[in-house]
Order: structure tokens, then C-alpha cells, then sequence
């Protein structure tokens, strides 16, 4: 966009009109001049060879009759034609006859030559042959002027004048028709920047003439109309769009502020009930605690009426004072569990690599120490070493276990199963009897504190062991689930650590 | 061309070498010379009728009386030329000779004082007669040579030869001495 070297269309078109009226002109002129000279050219020789001609004939007869006079004569005549610069007559014997010149000193040639014509600078010379009868009577030299170049400069003077003319004139004329054309190119290339600087659609362009630039505008005008059109349609989609954004922006805001109540309110719910939990735990233990010391002094003095006071005691004080120790004994199991269970609860995990079956084994073996009349095969699957607390493991076996062996206390052949499923690296273990089993419609009471699937009598239990095995195997981060039918024993099942996400379980096995 | 400068300077060295009875015999050889030439060469300018060329074939004749020199020149001269196309032929005439059948008569100076009886007999035809005299064209004469400073010019008649039934050429009047009219 160099405006010095910016040509306009304006000076393209004068341009091409100049050049096009220059060419024209000079071709013409060209042609004409060469027309012209051609036509002198040949005209002036024929003129010429005429005159040598009308030389000849009329000198003839003094050339046959050798009369030089009279040959002069005809020469002298040529003084009426002033482009004559010599003439002479020859004779048969190549000697000169007669001669002409207007001017003095004029130099002729020695001996005549052939028929012909040639320019030699501004001359023309010709040699043309008297014949008679039969026979050469002699030769006609003519020498005249020869003025083609003097008309060429002539018509070159007047073809740089002619040409300049038609150039001035040329530009004069298409400075004023040209506007016909550039005007409304202008009016277009004014109405495109404006249009282009405002971006404003709504100008149109004044179409000035019926011819391709008033198309031209036409199109134009179509365009920016369909511009404008498709602008206006963008614009009001962009503002649905950004009304849409806001809308889901304020929304998306509302849930984000609706989470993070929630997350509060659960934050806030699980801290009361942790602080409630442990406030229980705590009262719990203490009360647990606390009942031990008036529990021993009511047994150590019932004990002490027993055998002191024995002989006093009708047979019936004796046989209440039996069931109080019996009372006091299962009272007291009952509060060593609970202190167990909350013993499980509170304290710190420390997690080291166990070697369950042994753990397993000597479990069983203390059983069967402590009821050796019964007869249970305890097997136990070898190399399960899980990650675990050791103590806790310890409780949770003892009761899983202990209630396998009490539940088999009536089958035939007692069996009981420790082992370890593998799925990839999740490791599931299980306490497998042949007891007696449960009912599956009581499963989910079965991990509850207190609660029990089968009456005192029949087996003798506090209804805890269960509960706290569950607790010590959520504080691993794992799970328990039991799978029973009644007379056909019962499987316990438990994992020690937290159940990986299945896929992120995936992802760790393809890297 | 070369053969011809030859030549002419050959002659010009001999004319200025050679003692004066010399160059006064090659004076008359030149004059008979230039008569036998112009004998022939009128006969261009001349417009015979068209009887006197009774046949296609007809010869152009020159008579000569009284001038041998210039006939035996003549002979020489115009072997293998043409006038008005047709071959040349020299007769050479006796005292009392018929004239018929000739297109040009020269008559010498030695038989000048005859020309009027010779003429008698040619009245009847077309004949172009030239003639030698020295004093003035005679009568009945159409064609007279005038020798004029070393050079041989000539008078023309014009009534003569309109009565000889002659057309005679314009240019060959341009170059004659005088015309002579009636």
C-alpha cells in the first residue's frame, strides 16, 4: 500500500489509452510513410527512366546522324526540371556525345554503363540505351536528386508532432471519460473500507452505472446484505450461548455450594458421633471396669459362705449359693469381653507381617488343651502372612475359632478350616466348620453386639465375640461376611485390608 | 568496350602522327564512310507506301550512281543489318539504269549533273533520292548532304518528298541542316 508506488486505476486506464492511441498512431504514420516512400521510390524511378527514355528517342537521330548540336539541344531542355544534376548522351562507341549540368564543374562519368538505376546518397543515376533498327545508337546518363531521406526526416518531424498531438489530445479525452469508469470503483472501494474500518453491514453502495461495475456493486451490496444478515443471526445465537453459560455457571455454583454444605453437615454429624462413639467406649470401659471389683467381692464372699458357712446352710442356700457363683462367673466373662471389645476399639494398630497358621494352630492347640476330652481336627492351610496387629489378629482368631469349636461341640466328626482364598492380590480368609450352622434370614444380625442365634442353654456365649471380631476387622480396613445353613455349618470369611477399586486394581496389573 | 577505346586511340595517334596528304586521305575515307552510314540509317526515319514492299520477303534497296566508294562502303555496312525489318540490299547503277524497285537513290557528285534525267525516270515511284551537290539541294532531290566544319550534315525537303508520296520522320527533321518546305 506504498502510495508512491501505488498506481490507481485511473492512471492505468489513461496509461492504456495513451499507449494504445500511441501505437495506433505510430503504426500509421509508419505505414503511410512507407506507402509514401515506397510510392515516391518507384514513381521517381519510373519518372526518371521516362525522361532517359524521351532522352533517347528524341535523341536517336542526332546520334545517328552524329549531330552533338542537336542532342545538346534536347539536353538543355531538362533545365525545366530542377531535380536534374547532369545528363549526358554517349555514343555508340562509349565516347561522350552531348552533356547537361545547371551546375559548373559537374563531373561526369568517363564511360557509360549498362541499363539500371541506383541511389547513390541523395542521387539517383541512371544509364539507359539509345537502340535504333537493329543496332545501339548509344547511352542516356541522367543524374537527379534523390530526396527520399529528406521526405523521411520530413514525415518523422511531422509523424513526432502528429504523435505528440493525438497523445495531448489522447490524455485530455480520457482524463474526462475515464471518470465514467473510475468513479464508481471509487465509490465502491470507498463504501468496502468504511465498511471494513465500522464493521458496520447496514451501507450499501450507490450503484452509478448499468455496466459490469454497476454489477459489480450489485453483488456487493448482495453481499454485505447477507453479511449483515448472517452477523445479526451470530450475534443473537452468542448471546443465547453466553445467557446459557451464565445460567449453567450460577447453577453449577449453587451445587458446588450445596456439596460443600453437605460435606459440612457430615463433618460436622461424623465429629459428634466419633466424639459420642468414644464418649460410649470410654463410659463403657469404665463401667466394665468398675463392675469387676463389687463382681469379685460378691463371688469371693458367696464362696467364703460356701465353704465357711457350709454346714450352716440348709441344701437349698447351698444350691443358691452355687448359682450365685455361676452367675458371677459368666458375669465376669461378660465384662472381660466387653473390655476386650473395647480394648479393640481404642488403642493404636501397628501392622507387621503375621504368620496366621501358626497363629491358627496354637489358637487350636490352647482349645484343645483346655477341653481335652473332645475330639476336632483343626487344619490349617500353610504361608498365610497377612499384614496385620498382631494382638488384635490374635482376639479376632480366638473367637472365630472358639466359636467353630463350640458350635461343632455336637457333630460327629468336628472339623475345622483356616485358609486363604487368592483372587490376584487380594487375599480372603476364611474359618470353615461343620457345625450347626444358622439360618441365612438372621445374617444381618449375626456381627451385632448382644445378639445371639441360639439360646444359652444350648451354647454358652456372651453374644459379643462376633462384634468385636468385626470391629478389629474394620480397624484393618477390611470386611466380614458369614455363608450358613442350619445342620450344615458355618463359613466365615474376612479380609484384612482395604478392597482395591477394581479397575485401578486393572491398572496395576497391565503396569 | 575495352576493344573500342583500343581502337579510337589508335586513330587518334595515327591522325596527329601521320604527315598531311595522309591524314587528308583519311579524311575522305571517313567521309565516304559517314555518307554510306547515313545512306542507310535515313531509311529508319522514312516512311515508305505499303506497295512499295510488294512482297514480305522484299529487300530494303539502296541504289548508288556515281558514288562506288560509297556503294562498296555501303555493301560493307549493311551486311546483317535491317531497315524496317527487312535485309539491305546495294545496287549499284549504271548510266541509263532503271530505277524501279529502289527505295533510295544516292547520286555522287559525279553524276549530279544527270540527276534531273535520272529523276524523269523515277518520277512514277516513291523514291527517296539523296544527293552530293555542293551548291544547294537541286530539284527533285529530297535529302542533300552539306559537309559544315568537318562535319556532314544535311537538308531536307519536305514538298519533294510529300510528292515522292514520302512521310518523313519529325526527328530526323530535328536534326537536319534546314528543312526546306514547298
Amino acid at each position: 500500500m506504498n502510495a508512491g508506488r501505488r498506481r490507481s486505476v485511473q492512471q492505468k486506464l489513461i496509461g492504456m489509452v495513451l499507449v494504445s492511441t500511441m501505437a495506433a498512431v505510430l503504426i500509421a504514420i509508419a505505414a503511410m510513410v512507407l506507402y509514401d516512400l515506397r510510392l515516391y521510390h518507384t514513381g521517381w524511378i519510373a519518372d526518371v527512366t521516362t525522361q532517359a527514355e524521351l532522352l533517347g528517342r528524341t535523341s536517336g537521330p542526332a546520334l545517328a546522324f552524329d549531330d552533338p548540336r542537336a542532342a545538346r539541344e534536347n539536353l538543355e531542355l531538362l533545365r525545366y526540371r530542377s531535380e536534374v544534376r547532369a545528363a549526358a548522351i554517349y555514343d555508340a562507341k562509349g565516347r561522350l556525345f552531348a552533356s547537361y549540368a545547371p551546375a559548373a564543374g559537374t563531373q561526369f562519368p568517363s564511360l557509360p554503363e549498362g541499363d539500371g538505376v541506383r541511389v547513390e546518397g541523395d542521387n539517383l543515376i541512371l544509364f539507359k540505351r539509345v537502340v535504333g533498327e537493329s543496332e545501339i545508337l548509344g547511352t542516356v546518363y541522367l543524374r537527379t536528386s534523390y530526396a527520399l531521406y529528406n521526405r523521411l526526416y520530413g514525415y518523422l518531424g511531422i509523424g513526432v508532432a502528429a504523435g505528440l498531438l493525438s497523445l495531448l489530445v489522447a490524455y485530455a479525452l480520457s482524463r474526462r471519460l475515464q471518470r465514467g469508469v473510475t468513479e464508481p470503483l471509487r465509490a465502491i472501494g470507498a463504501v468496502a473500507r468504511k465498511v471494513s474500518h465500522e464493521r458496520d453491514y447496514a451501507l450499501r453502495v450507490q450503484k452509478l452505472t448499468p455496466d459490469e461495475i454497476g454489477d459489480l456493486a450489485d453483488a456487493f451490496n448482495a453481499m454485505l446484505a447477507e453479511i449483515e444478515r448472517a452477523t445479526a443471526g451470530l450475534q443473537a445465537s452468542n448471546r443465547e450461548l453466553e445467557r446459557e453459560v451464565r445460567e449453567r455457571g450460577r447453577a453449577e455454583g449453587e451445587v458446588l455450594r450445596l456439596n460443600a454444605e453437605l460435606e459440612q453437615r457430615v463433618r460436622e454429624r461424623t465429629a459428634q458421633l466419633e466424639y459420642t462413639n468414644r464418649e460410649l467406649e470410654s463410659f463403657c470401659y469404665a463401667v466394665s471396669h468398675d463392675l469387676r471389683s463389687p463382681l469379685r467381692a460378691i463371688d469371693g464372699f458367696s464362696q467364703a459362705l460356701l465353704q465357711d458357712c457350709a454346714p450352716q446352710l440348709p441344701a437349698d442356700g447351698q444350691r443358691f449359693l452355687q448359682r450365685i457363683h455361676a452367675a458371677t462367673v459368666r458375669m465376669g466373662q461378660l465384662i472381660e469381653d466387653l473390655l476386650t471389645l473395647s480394648k479393640v476399639s481404642r488403642g493404636e494398630l501397628t501392622k507387621v507381617e503375621v504368620d496366621l497358621s501358626d497363629l491358627a494352630r496354637h489358637v487350636g492347640a490352647d482349645l484343645a488343651q483346655r477341653e481335652p476330652g473332645r475330639e476336632v481336627e483343626v487344619m490349617v492351610w500353610e504361608d498365610m502372612r497377612p499384614e496385620a496387629d498382631p494382638r488384635l489378629l490374635r482376639a479376632a482368631l480366638e473367637n472365630l475359632i472358639g466359636n467353630a469349636w463350640k458350635f461343632t461341640s455336637k457333630a460327629e466328626h468336628a472339623r475345622i478350616e483356616i485358609g486363604c482364598l487368592r483372587d490376584g492380590r487380594r487375599a480372603t480368609y476364611f474359618v470353615r466348620d461343620n457345625g450347626v450352622g444358622f439360618d441365612m434370614a438372621y445374617a444381618d444380625k449375626l456381627f451385632g453386639a448382644f445378639q445371639r442365634l441360639h439360646s444359652e442353654s444350648e451354647f454358652s456365649g456372651t453374644g459379643i465375640g462376633l462384634a468385636t471380631v468385626q470391629r478389629i476387622v474394620h480397624r484393618h480396613g477390611g470386611r466380614i461376611w458369614a455363608d450358613a445353613a442350619p445342620g450344615k455349618g458355618a463359613t466365615f470369611f474376612f479380609t484384612l485390608a482395604p478392597e482395591v477399586d477394581a479397575s485401578r486394581e486393572r491398572d496395576a496389573v497391565a503396569a | 568496350m575495352a576493344a573500342v577505346i583500343a581502337r579510337l586511340a589508335l586513330w587518334t595517334a595515327l591522325c596527329l602522327a601521320l604527315p598531311a596528304p595522309w591524314t587528308q586521305a583519311v579524311a575522305q575515307a571517313t567521309d565516304i564512310q559517314v555518307k554510306a552510314a547515313f545512306l542507310y540509317k535515313f531509311g529508319a526515319f522514312v516512311e515508305w507506301p505499303q506497295q512499295t514492299f510488294a512482297e514480305p520477303g522484299t529487300a530494303f534497296t539502296i541504289g548508288v550512281l556515281g558514288a562506288d566508294a560509297v556503294a562498296a562502303e555501303l555493301e560493307q555496312i549493311s551486311a546483317g543489318r535491317n531497315v524496317h525489318g527487312r535485309p539491305i540490299a546495294v545496287r549499284r547503277l549504271k548510266r541509263g539504269d532503271l530505277v524501279s524497285g529502289l527505295h533510295v537513290l544516292f547520286v555522287g557528285q559525279g553524276e549530279a549533273a544527270r540527276l534531273a534525267e535520272v529523276l524523269r525516270a523515277a518520277k512514277a515511284q516513291p523514291l527517296l533520292v539523296v544527293t552530293d551537290a555542293a551548291d544547294g539541294l537541286p530539284e527533285g532531290s529530297v535529302i542533300n548532304f552539306v559537309p559544315v566544319e568537318n562535319k556532314l550534315r544535311f537538308d531536307i525537303a519536305v514538298a519533294t518528298a510529300e510528292r515522292m508520296q514520302l512521310r518523313i520522320s519529325s526527328r530526323l527533321l530535328a536534326v537536319a541542316r534546314k528543312v526546306v518546305p514547298g
